[in-house]
């Protein structure tokens, strides 16, 4: 599978969180909105997302440049990428949409010769993508999550897997422009519950969904 | 000469409110309007129920529990057990503690016809009877009266009521929950808990402040000049430091292992319960003291209270408690409540001080006290007693920390023992000690700062610890080893006083009294634990905090030990009553949504709950349904599936292991039915796995099982082959599933379909392709039939189900195509003979009774259940899955229905049955003995309304074409 499927025309990709004004984007159908409020979820589930297993040790972790629990940015491709160690001996990697099927490539180019089993997989549109922006984002995640996310233990570049609203989640502390933010990465069927629950806890500090971010800061 | 001293009415002052005192905590310019049993009262924002009624002069705020005896204030605050209220829909609402608010509409709870006449209140005439454990005793026999008692003793019970509609809160308001790591809580806000908070603060703490009140300052708050003095400069403290994060009107309701505190917040915006489960590194337990009442006849009398209480009273709501009070005093705060009283200009009628040996023995009115009655002989006539005989520390929390206070007669309450406390929780204030508002704030200063460093270590070790740091991350704190000196907080000597001559309430929240306890001790209850239980001492809303003492007090003296050997009763969660809403908070109950769902709700789907999953059950007519994929062609949305990408060279040595069947020689764009069975040989799912290339298959589950087995194979790659080159990814919902059934269906799928050549030569029964669909690519096409039609498994991109849904239904317009949910599913596979895991088998079934037989292969060298296999074939199995078609043709037994051999007894049960709409008869699958399971044999099937019916084995499982030609086209 790939994130580059749809090429006959008016062939259109669905997130599995509904938007609330919907406009088309990159072949998907996105969320309009753009917010400016302090808080904001933005559904980034277009993002094209591989998953990447090998060795806990070995030349794979080298590669990816990235250690189990922390997310990095590097180049794949052209492009930027996200890349996250979300388990031991295991990656994800996020790029923009529609650069799955040159990041899967490049990743296996990168690893091929070597006597690692390694595999690359694809899984667009298998996972959902939200980002929690603002300075109140900890509070909201807190009510759902059980860890502790202050700066000391889950400071920019922090990973990892936990229950998120009884969701299995990757967290990934990646702030934007010094503002605390955190992609949120579940199984694409929960997805939208979990934006539901999210928003649900963000009542409290006026939440407002937005539209999709992407990886690049503003500025 | 008379002892009775003349109650001079004409020139006392009435109860009121007074003018305005230095330290009140009401809003004069915010005047609000509430209601108390239907009348108009008036208060200030800032009042409680409780005082704001006290001002308007009530007295009697509520009738006893048992004998229905009227209450009045006791404490003046949370705790006291004379005030609690019903407001609106919100029943037991603690008076002493709960501002009023405009609007508010209050009443007292269960009194009939009416607060003041309380017809309840015979139950006081029969009080002689109602001895402990008259409940148990009484009303245990005969039990067909249950019911009647149970009717009956709710009328009596003492509580409010919730509407059936109710909420039980306030409409728009809800329960909310969070997560919280503070380095350090500080359980109480007074003195000691303000000032260990702001020290702890100091060296960069993250601290917690949890408050009980509306807000901080403890004892502080009712003091004299000096005293507000001080509260203004530690409020000050703490609000300079950014790193406390202050909760009041909210208490610390429970310590669980490693420093799990559960903390309720009340009365948020929009949130009117929180429940906070913090982890908190050290916890400081700063709760102060508890005023303890004093037992002796007629001590529940409205009227009477504890010094703290009229101390409240006066200086925080300019209340005047009473006209003429007598007070009992045995310490300072005693004496502070006699100088208030009298600049409140309560006529101050005695002065009883215990520390000289004098007492009161009495208390005499009919709705309030109206003349006490005095060790000396004294009679006085008053409207108010006040009573200040010592202290209970509140040391719950460090019971449930693992300490075991203990009591010191020279003090006259328990202490904590500091070699039982574990290093993470550390005490101070009142509860260690007493001493000057200096002293205490100093020894609080220096055990937040021995708190701090120890939570500065566990901070650090978790630093340490977790992979998420990176190198940029924040430093980690360095914690001076060296132990902080703690000066010393030594109790002060107080007089051992519990119980006067005469017998009183010692727990007036359950009407348990002195008389009760003696009287269980008799009847052989003579351990404190045992007293607790048989009497109910200590177990009402209050849950000790004022009644424990006495109770170890009375039960030593009637047994003749001491106090220490006595002990207490164990303290444990919660530290004060919580609703249910706050445990529940937030209820997350994930459902799971296929990229279709839309669309079915759209088109009239009926929901079926199936797991987490919301399906389509059926578009309102089911069995059209199976008739349209029957006769032409239908779509059901199967995204629930599980699918699981398995990668790597040794794929089939896994497939090997965990199936009954042979995978080695499955090649490329090839499918295989497989049956997986655990250790003990019972099935644990199937599903067909296909091979998509060289080293990659994608395999599937049944919807209930995609977890089980993910687990499953994850086990035996991690624990028993780790060797193998073997990656397992679940990819259940990157896919969206859609089975097109039907014989119309290559049909269909031909105008849709390109890079797959679909004819049945180049894409046969069992095979597996990919290629585009409707114009999205590396879809999974396999050439399945769960219906027993001709059919095709469409596994779709997620992202684009819906637009390929979408395009078959507009592609198959002309060719009737309809979409079918999961009831004609599963009526067309049981036409089939298909049978479903847990549903035709249970938790015991075998594969050997699961008309598997054919696919396990025992001459495999091992695979998982294959031993119990070995011995099922050799004994035989118990059951076997059978097809059976009810000789009525119209009558379908239920599900679950028993089957019964010739003789009578069970001899199997029905597992599935549907009314077939193809053969237009009932149709069923069973597990049935293997005697009676030769085609052709009849057997009897009970019935739920115990009919019997009578049904054929067929030859197969099959109803509907058994040679399989139809799937196979």
């Amino acid at each position: 599978m790939s994130d580059t499927h749809g090429s006959a025309a008016g062939a259109l990709a669905r997130s599995a969180v509904e938007p609330r004004v919907a406009v088309t984007r990159s072949g998907w159908v996105v969320d309009a909105r753009r917010s400016v409020a302090d808080l904001v979820l933005s559904d980034e589930s277009p993002l094209a997302k591989m998953l990447v297993k090998g060795p806990v040790t070995g030349s794979l972790g080298s590669a990816l440049a990235t250690s189990f629990g922390r997310a990095t940015r590097t180049e794949i491709g052209g492009e930027t990428a996200l890349v996250v160690g979300s388990g031991p001996g295991e990656w994800f990697v996020v790029g923009p949409p529609g650069s799955a099927a040159a990041t899967v490539a490049e990743i296996e180019q990168s690893v091929s010769g070597r006597p690692e089993f390694v595999s690359v997989i694809d899984l667009t549109h298998g996972r959902v993508l939200l980002r929690l922006t603002g300075q109140r984002a900890a509070a909201v995640l807190g009510k759902v999550c059980a860890v502790d996310l202050e700066d000391a233990v889950v400071p920019d570049g922090a990973a990892l897997r936990s229950s998120v609203a009884t969701v299995v989640t990757d967290v990934v502390r990646d702030d934007r422009d010094g503002t605390p933010s955190f992609l949120l990465h579940c199984e694409r069927s929960t997805g939208q519950f979990l934006a539901e629950a999210l928003l649900d806890a963000g009542v409290e500090y006026g939440i407002e969904t937005t539209t999709l971010v992407g990886l690049t800061c503003t500025g | 000469m008379s002892l009775t001293t003349p109650n001079p009415t004409s020139t006392r002052v009435r109860p009121g409110r007074l003018a305005p005192q230095p330290g009140e905590v009401i809003d004069r310019r915010r005047p609000v309007t509430f209601t108390w049993n239907g009348s108009t009262h008036r208060g200030f924002q800032g009042d409680t129920i409780a005082s704001a009624l006290a001002a308007s002069g009530v007295r009697v705020f509520s009738r006893s529990y048992k004998y229905h005896r009227p209450r009045g204030l006791l404490t003046a605050d949370f705790l006291d057990p004379g005030c609690s209220v019903q407001v609106g829909d919100e029943p037991n609402v603690r008076g002493g503690h709960r501002l009023v608010e405009n609007g508010m509409v209050v009443s007292s709870q269960n009194t009939w016809p009416s607060l003041r006449f309380d017809v309840k209140a015979v139950n006081g005439l029969a009080g002689r009877f109602l001895a402990p454990g008259f409940y148990y005793k009484t009303f245990i026999k005969p039990q067909l009266l249950w019911p009647l008692y149970e009717k009956v003793l709710r009328r009596f019970v003492h509580a409010g009521e919730v509407p059936e509609a109710g909420t039980g809160g306030v409409s728009g308001e809800t329960f909310d929950k969070r997560y919280a790591h503070p380095d350090v809580v500080v359980a109480g806000g007074g003195p000691a808990g303000m000032a260990a908070a702001a020290a702890a603060a100091r060296t960069g703490s993250r601290v917690m402040l949890v408050e009980e009140e509306h807000e901080l300052g403890g004892h502080l708050r009712w003091g004299d000049a000096d005293d507000l003095a001080t509260l203004r400069d530690l409020r000050a403290q703490v609000a300079a430091e950014p790193g406390i994060e202050v909760l009041t009107n909210a208490v610390v309701s429970g310590r669980f292992d490693d420093n799990w505190l559960s903390i309720v917040e009340r009365g948020l915006p929009q949130v009117f319960e929180r429940l906070v489960k913090a982890r908190a590194k050290t916890l400081i337990v700063a709760p102060g003291l508890i005023e303890r009442p004093y037992v002796f006849e007629g001590n529940d009398l409205p009227g009477v209270m504890l010094s703290t209480a009229v101390r409240r009273l006066v200086n925080l709501y300019a209340v005047r408690p009473g006209s003429r009070a007598v007070v009992l005093t045995a310490n300072p705060e005693g004496d502070a409540a006699v100088e208030d009283l009298r600049r409140a200009g309560v006529e101050v009628a005695a002065v009883v001080d215990a520390r000289a040996g004098d007492t009161v023995v009495r208390a005499t009115g009919r709705s309030g006290v109206s003349q006490v009655e005095l060790s000396t002989g004294a009679r006085i006539a008053c409207d108010l007693l006040v009573t200040a005989v010592g202290w209970t520390a509140p040391t719950s929390l460090l019971n449930m920390s693992g300490d075991r206070p203990v009591y010191r007669p020279s003090a006259a309450r328990f202490l904590p023992d500091p070699q039982r406390m574990p290093d993470d929780v550390l005490a101070t204030g009142g509860i260690v000690g007493d001493g000057t508002v200096t002293e205490l704030v100093a020894h609080a200063t220096a055990i937040a700062g021995a708190a701090a460093r120890r939570a500065a270590a566990r901070a650090r070790a978790i630093g340490e610890a977790v992979p998420t740091r990176g190198d940029d991350a924040p430093a980690l704190p360095d914690p001076d080893p060296t132990p902080v000196d703690v000066p010393v907080l030594a109790p002060a000597d107080h007089p051992e006083l519990f119980r006067s001559s005469t017998h009183g309430f010692v727990d007036f929240c359950e009407d348990v009294s002195s008389k009760d306890l003696v009287i269980a001790i008799k009847e052989g209850y003579d351990s404190i634990e045992l007293v607790k239980r048989y009497t109910t001492v200590t177990m009402g809303p209050a849950q000790g905090k004022l009644e424990t003492v006495n109770t170890v007090a009375i039960v030593a003296e009637a047994t003749g030990r001491t106090m220490a050997e006595t002990g207490t009763t164990t303290w444990r969660p919660m530290y004060a009553p919580v609703t249910l809403g706050a445990l529940a908070g937030r209820i997350h109950e994930p459902v799971r949504y296929s990229p279709m769902q839309r669309w079915h709700e759209q088109h009239g789907a009926t929901p079926l709950v199936a797991g987490q999953w919301i399906r389509p059950e059926h578009y309102g007519d089911p069995a059209a349904e199976v008739r349209a994929v029957r006769t032409g062609v239908g779509i059901i949305d199967v995204t629930p599936i599980g699918k699981l990408d398995l990668r790597g060279p040794d794929v089939a040595e896994l497939l090997n292991l965990l199936y009954v069947n042979k995978w080695s020689k499955l090649g490329v764009g090839k499918v295989r039915y497989g049956v997986m069975c655990a250790e003990d040989g019972v099935v644990m799912d199937d599903g067909v796995t296909g091979r998509l290339g060289e080293d990659r298959y994608l395999m599937s589950t049944t919807s209930s099982g995609a977890a089980t087995v993910w687990e499953w194979v994850e086990d035996w790659l991690q624990t028993s082959h780790p060797d193998w080159r073997v990656h397992v990814t679940p990819v259940t919902t990157a896919y969206a599933s859609i089975n097109v059934a039907g014989p119309r269906s290559r049909e269909l799928m031909a105008r849709l379909v390109s890079g797959v050549d679909l004819a049945p030569d180049a894409f046969g029964y069992m095979q597996v392709r990919t290629g585009s669909v409707a114009g999205v690519d590396d879809c999974v096409l396999w050439r399945i039939g769960f219906t027993g039609e001709l059919s095709y498994e469409v596994h779709v991109p997620a992202s684009y189900g819906l637009q390929v849904w979408e395009a078959l239904m507009a592609a198959g317009e002309d060719l009737g195509v309809v979409p079918f949910g999961v009831e004609a599913q599963r009526i067309l596979r049981l036409e089939k003979g298909h049978f479903i895991v847990g549903q035709d088998t249970d938790g015991l079934t075998k594969a050997y009774s699961s008309a598997v037989d054919w696919a396990i292969k025992l001459d495999k060298d091992d695979f998982a259940g294959k031993p119990e296999l070995v011995w099922q074939r050799e004994q035989g199995p118990t059951t076997q899955l059978v097809a059976l078609q009810p000789v009525d043709r119209a009558t379908v037994p239920e599900e679950a229905a028993q089957i019964l051999g010739e003789d009578g007894r069970i001899a199997g049960r029905i597992t599935s049955s549907r009314m077939s709409p193809t053969l237009g008869r009932a149709i069923c699958l069973g597990q049935l003995e293997p005697s009676l399971a030769t085609p052709g044999t009849l057997v009897t099937v009970r019935l739920v309304d115990g009919r019997d019916i009578r049904a054929e084995v067929i030859e197969g499982l099959a109803h509907v074409d058994p040679e399989g030609t139809r799937q196979r086209v």
